[in-house]
Parts: C-alpha cells; sequence; structure tokens
C-alpha cells in the first residue's frame, strides 16, 4: 500500500518537473526572441509557441497584417539565432519570405502596403537542432 | 523490501527537491545551454486548433488608427476602471482583462497619461486575481509609471505585461483564460472602431471594420472547444451571430511580388485587397457588437 503511494507520488512528482522545465524552456526561449523584438516594436500581446518532435515537423501561424503598419516576426529555438526556419505565405500559397534565404535571420521586419491574411510556418534547422520548442513572436509600429 | 522503499523515499523527495529548485528559479537564466532536454508532446501549444495555431491583432493597432483618423478621444468608447471590482467570474474577469488592455492602449495613445495609471490599475487587479503571476508586477508599474508621458515606451511596455501573461498562461496550460484576453481585446478594438465611424465615418476605418472578418472566425475556432461551459456557450453563439453578418463581407485578393531590401533586413508586401461591405453591414456590425460588449462590461 505504503509502495504504491510513493510510486504515484513519484509520478506525480515527476510530472511536476517536466512541467516545470518544459514552462521555463518557453520562458527562456521566449526571452532570447523577445530581445529582437520589444526594443523597438509593440508586442501583440501573444506568444506563440509549438513543439516540433523533428525537421520535417511544420508549425503553422494564421495571422492578419494590417496595412500602414510595419512588423517584426522573430522567430526562435533553443538558446542559439538560426534554429528555426520561418516563411511567410498569403493564403494563396504565394511565398512572400522565407529566412532560409538570409541566412535562417532570427527576425524580419514587414512593411506591409495592404492589409492581407497570411500564414507563417516554422520548422526547425535541421542541421542545427533535433527536436526544440519554435517560438515565434509578432510586434509592430506605424508605418511613418 | 525496506531498502527498496528507501529508495522510493530518497528518489521522491530528490524529485521533490529538484522541482521545489526549479520552480523556484523562476525566471532566471543564468545556466544556460545549448542542449534543451526533450519535453513531453503533449504540452504542446496554446491556441492551437487542429495543428494551426491563431493570431489575434493587437487591439492597439486598431487605437492606433482611431487617432489617425482625426476622431477625437471619448470615455464613451472605453470601460470605467472603477469596474474592476465587480467582476466576479473568471470568464468577466478574463475578458475584461483583454478590454482594460485595449483600453489602456487606446487612453495611451490619446496622451491621457492620469486615464493610463486607472487602467493599468484595473488590469494588474484582474491579473492577480485571476493568479497571472509576473505580468504586472511591481516592477511593471514602476517601469510604466516613470515612462508616464513617454507613450512609445508606455505602448511597449503594455505589449510586455500583455505577452507575459499570454506566456504565462499558456505555459500553466490554461488556454481558455489567455483565449478569453484576446477576445476581450479583439471586442473593445471592434467597439472603438465601430463607434468611431458611427460619428466620423472615414474608409480607413470602415475596412478595418471589415477586416475583423478573419479574426472573428479564429477566434470562434479557438473558443468553440470551451463551448460546453455555460459562460462560453451564450458568448460563443453571440460571436456566431455576428460573424453570420461578416459571412456577406467580400474580399479581393490580387498577388504582388514582394521586394526585399536584404541590407535593412526588411520585406515590402505589394499585394492588393480590395474589400466590399456595405452600410446596412456596417450597421448590424455596430449594433451587435455593442450588445455583446455591454453584456460583458456590465
Amino acid at each position: 500500500m505504503k509502495k504504491g503511494i510513493f510510486k504515484m507520488m513519484l509520478v506525480i512528482c515527476g510530472l511536476i518537473i517536466v512541467n516545470t522545465a518544459s514552462a521555463q524552456i518557453s520562458d527562456t526561449v521566449s526571452n532570447i526572441c523577445a530581445r529582437h523584438l520589444e526594443s523597438q516594436f509593440i508586442s501583440d500581446g501573444q506568444q506563440y509557441k509549438a513543439l516540433l518532435m523533428n525537421s520535417d515537423e511544420t508549425a503553422e501561424f494564421h495571422t492578419t497584417l494590417y496595412g500602414g503598419t510595419v512588423y517584426r516576426i522573430a522567430a526562435c529555438s533553443g538558446l542559439n539565432d538560426g534554429n528555426l526556419i520561418f516563411s511567410v505565405y498569403d493564403t494563396e500559397r504565394n511565398l512572400l519570405f522565407t529566412n532560409s534565404e538570409f541566412k535562417n535571420a532570427p527576425y524580419w521586419d514587414f512593411k506591409i502596403k495592404n492589409s492581407l491574411d497570411c500564414v507563417i510556418e516554422a520548422k526547425l534547422n535541421g542541421s542545427a537542432a533535433g527536436s526544440g520548442r519554435a517560438v515565434v513572436l509578432i510586434g509592430f509600429k506605424q508605418q511613418k | 523490501m525496506r531498502l527498496k522503499l528507501f529508495t522510493f523515499r530518497g528518489t521522491f523527495i530528490l524529485l521533490s527537491a529538484s522541482a521545489l529548485i526549479m520552480s523556484s528559479c523562476g525566471n532566471e537564466t543564468t545556466k544556460e545551454t545549448d542542449e534543451l532536454p526533450p519535453v513531453d508532446s503533449t504540452q504542446s501549444t496554446i491556441l492551437n486548433v487542429s495543428g494551426e495555431i491563431f493570431s489575434i491583432p493587437s487591439p492597439i493597432q486598431t487605437a492606433f488608427l482611431i487617432k489617425n483618423s482625426g476622431a477625437a478621444y471619448s470615455k464613451e468608447v472605453i470601460n470605467a476602471p472603477s469596474k474592476s471590482a465587480q467582476y466576479s467570474t473568471n470568464f468577466s474577469k478574463a475578458m475584461n482583462l483583454g478590454i482594460y488592455g485595449a483600453d489602456l492602449g487606446y487612453v495611451t495613445i490619446f496622451d491621457q497619461t492620469q486615464d493610463a495609471i486607472g487602467y493599468l490599475n484595473a488590469a494588474k487587479r484582474l491579473a492577480d486575481e485571476l493568479g497571472v503571476a509576473g505580468a504586472f508586477d511591481a516592477q511593471t508599474i514602476e517601469r510604466f509609471t516613470k515612462n508616464l508621458g513617454n507613450k512609445d515606451s508606455m505602448l511597449v511596455l503594455t505589449g510586455v505585461a500583455y505577452r507575459s501573461s499570454d506566456a504565462y498562461l499558456k505555459n500553466n496550460d490554461r488556454n481558455d483564460v489567455s483565449g478569453l484576453i484576446l477576445a476581450g481585446g479583439w471586442l473593445e478594438s471592434l467597439f472603438f472602431a465601430t463607434n468611431v465611424y458611427k460619428i466620423k465615418p472615414s474608409e480607413e476605418v470602415k475596412r478595418r471594420i471589415a477586416e475583423q472578418k478573419t479574426s472573428l472566425q479564429s477566434l470562434i475556432k479557438l473558443l468553440t472547444q470551451y463551448y460546453s461551459q455555460p459562460e462560453y456557450t451564450e458568448f460563443v453563439d453571440n460571436l456566431n451571430d455576428l460573424s453570420s453578418v461578416f459571412d456577406g463581407v467580400e474580399f479581393t485578393y490580387s498577388y504582388e511580388k514582394p521586394t526585399t531590401d536584404a541590407e535593412k533586413k526588411v520585406t515590402t508586401i505589394n499585394s492588393k485587397t480590395e474589400v466590399k461591405i456595405t452600410p446596412e453591414q456596417i450597421e448590424s456590425i455596430t449594433q451587435k457588437t455593442k450588445a455583446i460588449r455591454n453584456q460583458i462590461v456590465e
């Protein structure tokens, strides 16, 4: 009976550790990513994250970008820049941008002339990471 | 047997101590390594519905548009911060935390510094009551207060506080609360736009109202997973009713090749979108938005 209780407590404890570690990894990656954003741009108030198990998995983020605005998209995984490849498509799947053409730049700015709905895809850089948490942040400022 | 029990107990104590240490470390990142430990795949993402993640544009963006349209500051379009004490359920607290975030952006953009403090305190109160740690802590309030009058810094700090809330809630599997905060902010920004359009119609504001079609669809997808909970049922039904009006709003998109300045790390998106929305649709959206919003803030 006692053994059973200890086993159960052990499992609960393990889950707490995994959950705490997971949250702290997210926080750490997010804080690294925020450094690319929050000195010049206003965060949209959201943190987009996805767990990617390998470089074949892709996370999709759907958003609307408003005309007359400059956006910065920052994308991070792990503790170094360049671990995440992100691409921006319109709803007709035309590729508008991919950081893979720019040495996996961890952030990029977008001047939007007319509002559009788009899809941001993020995947791990296969040569740099096995699995990891992808964090994408979006900031904006008014176009001058 | 005795030895085994001791091993279990020892392991339990060790794991407990580890959990406590990790919890107490909070956001400190002094020992960063490149290798991240593998994590539980069930700890997936928030706002993730069928493998898609939805982003709702910041309500602060619409507040900017309102100011640029030449509309005057009006307390009629914002929710009084004094009401923050009357919200008793987590649902109303979360919705109004989102609403106060939009209002905080609005008053800041209109240089109403003293009002901004009231909205910051209202947001802090609701965040504390919802158990959102860290987002509106003493340090954030102090930084905000020190930057009173510096609009850009105040808006950046507002964005940081709301992103921190969002991150905290997502990390603690409280996606429902996170979704409600987004919904509150979105609803308030649509309320700004429809009110201003009534008083001072402009093409830009009309267009912004129409552009809420996709965000509304995203919010419905996001909140429908909690539909069985009574407060959500009515709210999602109301959003669906509003969405039925947006169904008639038409968009025509035409792709144009973007231009990129690699040195400045900037890509200009040149595609065009035409929008068709009728005066009747605007009127219906205005009435329905007002009714939903009033139900939330009362």
